[in-house]
């Protein structure tokens, strides 16, 4: 049985019905193909085409990257503009379906004028149609979940951005999803709070459920993650497990800006090495720009060449968000060898 | 079809709107334009309680008959119209002309105990007369039916579900807080209809209470026979229709503002368009005419405002409209109605929450 036959047995749907069939494969899956959005002539995504299976999926990537927009679109906020959408085998346009299997913890740090806690969470329950009984346990014990009991009679507006998030949580999971989808769900946490949630989600994917989480948090990522996309301007740069990530991020130059005293000597003295490939001296002679393949050989190479009595002023990453994160994905890898 | 399910989330929708729909603080300016009229209508019953008896008082000591002022013609001099009535409860004098040519103008007044009358006179020539009556049913009625037609119908009921409906969706976009109906498992057909009964019925109660309130106010001063006449009489049934009138108004005007708040972002364009577009159904072609809330709003009122009591312009707006069946105005009104719906439902399954652009 492959891990996700496995999780979807184990899943929601599963439950109390004796031996099951797995459904097909397309049915345990998050699956776009060749997805674009545009907003106007502004791109958001552009031919994305991804197979999440069940487990804990980082979307990261620098701001404005696409990842919201992905998260929207597979939830039905947004349209594509061109391409499908399937969650679990349920076309996004169809909500009654789509939101059974779906709980969504959006960015938007905005709710309902007026509501507690506990009304905010039950009164969504309630549009599921279900009775008053079920929906007030129901929310209860998604407030339990998230450690919010007495707060929760509490007016939302009158919530630390904390508590903010955690109400948006246990409604996102108060209907037992097979798919919560978290957009920066950990921004605002305390530490202890971040490590009760991270819980929370491994929970949730050792049921063989989806967890799919957008994140600036990098260390963060590799603790939580069984699988990472990496999106830069709307496109797909990488995907799959974290380790597979690496290598491939580790194929993507990088730019690094340099100020030092003698730029040409310090041109040369890195043209030594096989992983830079360009090298740009300023025109102020003041400084260069560096690209290479492998940050951290850089980097240790910087060392070197400041030991050798080149004066560098200063070393900045030119391209810095998609730089950090390329950072935190090599040197993960470098520290678990 | 899951009929049943779809009204335990119409249901839930509804609970979930009525708070922000009757005790929203920036609804409280629709509640004042609801209330208004009741007011002024209250205020005005009692200046006509206070003037009745007023009347009564005056013609204690100073009583005429009707058959006495009616032989008063028109030339004599004061002294002769005293002979006839008597002294008047009330007697103004004032001057006016030039310096060389000043002439004296005088009012007398008498009243019979209902109906005041009055007699001009210059020097001491009687030159006018006229007589205010006492209020009575067929006059309230038609003060109420130009009030009700023209600010209630065309402004309070119109503006109060501006506010109200356009605020279902859009407010929600502006609040950012839309999305949470979005994720939930509700078909936005399902959802749209949830919130307009909702705005429905908050503008019902809100616009019939208001209505059946005009209604008292207006009769505060009627003494308790003539209120039971009248009640015995059309009473009833005008107050049912009014009534109706009220609630068909809410339903139609409900429908409109729904879907402007779906289709537009800054919704006082299109309440706008629409107001031009109701106050010009009178001068539209005959099947122009029927794509209007209006017209079938003034064809069920039960009393006709008389043009010629009227001021020209507001006259115009009346004259024109042609009448139909009450039967035939209701069905036209829920058609139209169900057709806005259907376009601002279609338009609800295209929603997309880009908070951004809003």
């Amino acid at each position: 049985m492959t891990p996700s036959q496995s999780a979807v047995a184990e899943g929601p749907g599963a439950r109390g019905q004796g031996p099951v069939r797995p459904p097909p494969i397309e049915e345990s899956l998050v699956v776009f193909d060749n997805v674009s959005r545009f907003y106007g002539e502004v791109l958001g995504v552009n031919r994305v085409t991804l197979s999440i299976p069940p487990g804990i999926t980082s979307l990261v990537g620098p701001n404005g990257s696409g990842k919201t927009t992905l998260m929207n679109l597979m939830t039905g906020l947004v349209r594509p503009t061109r391409g499908s959408i399937r969650v679990l085998g349920a076309a996004t346009d169809d909500p009654e379906r789509l939101f059974r299997l779906v709980g969504y913890s959006t960015q938007f740090d905005s709710f309902p004028k007026g509501l507690t806690g506990f009304e905010f969470v039950y009164s969504f329950l309630r549009l599921f149609g279900d009775s008053h009984a079920d929906c007030e346990a129901r929310a209860w014990k998604a407030i339990e979940r998230v450690n919010l009991v007495e707060p929760a009679k509490r007016k939302v507006a009158g919530y630390s951005k904390g508590m903010r998030q955690r109400i948006k949580l246990a409604q996102s999971i108060a209907h037992d999803p097979r798919v919560l989808v978290l957009d920066e769900p950990l921004n605002g946490l305390d530490p202890l709070v971040r490590a009760e949630t991270i819980a929370l989600f491994r929970e949730f994917a050792a049921k063989g459920r989806h967890v799919i989480m957008s994140t600036h948090i990098l260390h963060e990522v590799d603790m939580i993650s069984d699988q990472v996309i990496l999106l830069a301007n709307g496109y797909v740069v990488a995907e799959g497990e974290i380790s597979g990530v690496r290598s491939e991020i580790s194929e993507q130059p990088i730019q690094v800006q340099i100020r030092c005293d003698r730029p040409s000597a310090m041109a040369s003295r890195v043209f030594e090495t096989d992983h830079v490939v360009e090298v740009k001296l300023h025109v102020d002679g003041g400084g260069l720009l560096i690209k290479t393949r492998d940050a951290d050989k850089f980097y240790r190479l910087l060392n070197h060449i400041a030991l050798e009595g080149i004066n560098i002023e200063s070393v900045t990453p030119a391209d810095d968000n998609a730089n950090s994160i390329y950072e935190y994905l090599i040197g993960g890898e470098e520290a678990t060898k | 079809m899951n009929w049943g399910l779809w009204w335990s989330q119409i249901k839930a929708v509804i609970r979930l709107e009525m708070r922000k729909t009757f005790f929203a603080k920036r609804g409280i300016w629709v509640y004042l334009l609801a209330l208004a009229p009741a007011a002024l209508f209250f205020a005005d019953s009692i200046a006509v309680i206070h003037d009745r008896d007023r009347r009564v008082e005056e013609a204690s000591t100073h009583q005429v008959s009707r058959q006495a002022v009616q032989a008063i013609e028109m030339g004599m001099t004061r002294e002769e119209v005293e002979a006839k009535l008597g002294e008047p409860y009330s007697k103004r004098s004032f001057k006016f002309g030039r310096r060389r040519e000043t002439h004296e103008q005088t009012m007398y007044r008498y009243t019979d105990g209902e109906t005041d009358y009055f007699f001009s006179f210059r020097d001491d020539e009687l030159v006018g007369r006229g007589q205010n009556e006492i209020r009575t049913i067929p006059k309230d009625s038609l003060i109420f039916a130009t009030v009700f037609q023209f600010f209630y119908l065309r402004l309070a009921i119109f503006f109060g579900c501006v506010g109200i409906f356009t605020n279902l969706f859009r407010g929600e976009l502006l609040d950012k807080s839309l999305h949470f109906y979005l994720l939930a498992p509700i078909r936005r057909e399902v959802l749209l209809i949830g919130k307009y009964l909702a705005g429905l019925i908050a503008t019902v109660v809100i616009f019939t209470v208001s209505t059946a309130l005009q209604l008292l106010a207006i009769g505060w001063h009627l003494t308790g026979p003539a209120m039971t006449e009248y009640l015995r009489g059309p009473g009833w049934g005008q107050i049912g229709a009014y009534l109706g009138v009220t609630a068909l108004a809410c339903l139609g005007y409900g429908s409109v503002f729904l879907a402007a708040g779906l289709l537009f972002r800054n919704p006082i364009i299109p309440a706008a368009v629409v107001l031009l577009w109701e106050s010009a159904n009178p001068f539209l072609p005959a099947a122009l005419k029927k794509i209007s809330v209006i017209f079938y709003l003034q064809s069920m009122c039960p009393v006709v405002a008389r043009p010629t009591d009227m001021p020209a312009l507001a006259a115009l707006l009346l004259s024109s409209t042609e009448a139909t069946p009450a039967v035939w105005a209701a069905g036209g009104l829920v058609v139209l109605t169900l057709a806005v719906l259907a376009l601002a439902a279609r338009q609800a399954r295209k929603l997309e929450i880009n908070y951004s652009s809003d």
